[in-house]
């Protein structure tokens, strides 16, 4: 990028949220593809970050603490009666949990009907007519009923993870899902299950998930590890890239 | 439900983690810590105490649908919650449709000292300290680039209405944003590498202890 394309002088303003929408259109473009001014751009939002602690000191009422939680405990769904029939109870409790699984599976079942789920059971990757993918997961112990589904969009770039039969870990563990590729692990979530052993999370990559060969899930400290270091729960095959 | 003192011994990501996996008491512990920067941030922006209260609610209303899509790689929590403050207290401000030719805050008052009883006392000391390094960068800046960046940072105005409400050229108004940013910027600088590096030494700590 030449110097005269950059854009170091409205980048303070552009911090602040002050340019016109045209500036702030060109700025973002040339932020894509310049180092230099993203540098600069990220120390500038990082003063405007500080500019909150400048507000005056205020203090909100001492009730509004109880009308929060009293709008979280109104925003909560309803508790259910158990279903019987499994699989509608795998979709009933996974719907609400998780918003993006939810709209890839309406979508793969909309797009795929009975397709899918028939090729589900023989652990094969389905995908649909719109080329969204649903990877199956295996547990590493037979004696395990741990079983879940990587969910990738056509063009790679979004993922899901749904796992059943993982049951919930203590306070100071989780699952971590790794995303292999010529042997290099890359978290891809950090994730909790809940008392029914049920979990969903958004799977977040630095690269496509087209890229990655297979999938793993282990058990970490909360948190999660920078490499794998607990026992392997879950596994699967992605793509042969 | 855990008492709400078991809490306090989570770091704010952590609660964060725990927020996904809807546990209130974690929510209620950030609530504790925040509530009175995401309120006071609300309040100086919208200047009604009702108004900012409602903001505060929706700010911790959306932690907890939202908390999946928190990024620690982008942005600390208390920046995360305050970028969402101020973005929807500004929206409140524009939908008003009536934009006032002044300041929402009158920077040249002293600050009210609250006799109040603390939620989070050590987090409170901690917000106090941050208060003082900003006031202190802010104070060093001269008057007209004090008032633009005010404007633009608790109104959300742009530069060109920023010279239209105080009538001035633009190209002035574009020069004391940029030189009130430049000194702000430096001024922050050094105690955000210190910042920085102790947040890094804590979690390198946090991650042996859990070992």
């Amino acid at each position: 990028m030449s110097k005269e394309t950059h854009v170091l002088d409205l980048l303070p303003a552009y911090a602040l949220g002050s340019l016109d929408s045209d500036e702030a259109r060109r700025v973002e473009e040339h932020l894509s593809s310049c180092l230099v001014c993203r540098n600069e751009s990220n120390a500038f939002q990082t003063a405007v970050d500080q500019l909150s602690f400048a507000a005056p000191d205020a203090v909100p009422s001492s009730d509004l603490r109880d009308r929060l939680m009293q709008r979280v405990q109104a925003s909560r769904p309803q508790p259910r009666a158990p279903v019987q029939v499994p699989a509608r109870s795998w979709l009933e409790r996974l719907l609400p949990v998780w918003s993006l699984a939810s709209l890839l599976l309406v979508v793969v079942l909309a797009g795929s009907n009975l397709f899918l789920w028939q090729r589900f059971n023989d652990l094969e990757v389905a995908t649909s007519p719109g080329g969204m993918r649903a990877v199956p997961l295996i547990a590493q112990d037979p004696t395990s009923r741990a079983t879940g589904y990587v969910l990738i969009s056509a063009d790679g770039d979004s993922g899901a993870l749904v796992v059943d039969g993982l049951p919930p870990l203590g306070e100071n563990q989780q699952y971590q899902l790794w995303l292999i590729r010529d042997g290099q692990r890359t978290s891809g979530a950090v994730f909790s299950t809940d008392e029914r052993s049920y979990g969903g999370t958004r799977i977040r990559a630095p690269r496509s998930l087209t890229d990655y060969s297979s999938v793993g899930i282990t058990i970490e400290p909360t948190g999660g590890s920078p490499q794998p270091t607990g026992p392997r729960v879950l596994g699967g095959a992605l793509f042969n890239p | 439900m855990k008492s709400h003192t078991d809490y306090a011994k989570y770091d704010d990501e952590e609660l964060i983690g725990l927020i996904t996996q809807l546990r209130e008491e974690a929510l209620a512990q950030l609530y504790d810590r925040y509530s009175r920067l995401v309120f006071s941030l609300a309040f100086a922006i919208v200047s009604d105490r009702a108004t900012a209260e409602e903001i505060t609610l929706d700010v911790f209303m959306r932690v907890w649908q939202k908390a999946a899509s928190y990024r620690s790689d982008q942005a600390k929590v208390s920046t995360w919650l305050t970028h969402i403050a101020r973005h929807h207290a500004i929206d409140v401000l524009r939908r008003r449709a009536v934009r006032l030719d002044q300041f929402a805050v009158n920077w040249d008052d002293p600050l009210p000292n609250h006799e109040s009883p603390e939620l989070d006392p050590q987090g409170f000391a901690e917000l106090s300290q941050q208060r003082e390094r900003v006031q202190a960068a802010l104070a060093q800046l001269p008057a007209d680039q004090r008032q633009a960046l005010v404007l633009a940072y608790f109104n959300g105005y742009t530069q060109r209405e920023i010279a239209d409400v105080l009538k001035q050229p633009l190209g002035t108004i574009k020069t004391r944003l940029r030189l009130a940013m430049q000194k702000l910027r430096d001024f922050l600088h050094d105690e955000q590498d210190a910042e920085k590096k102790s947040v890094k030494a804590q979690s390198a700590y946090n991650i042996k202890e859990e070992e």
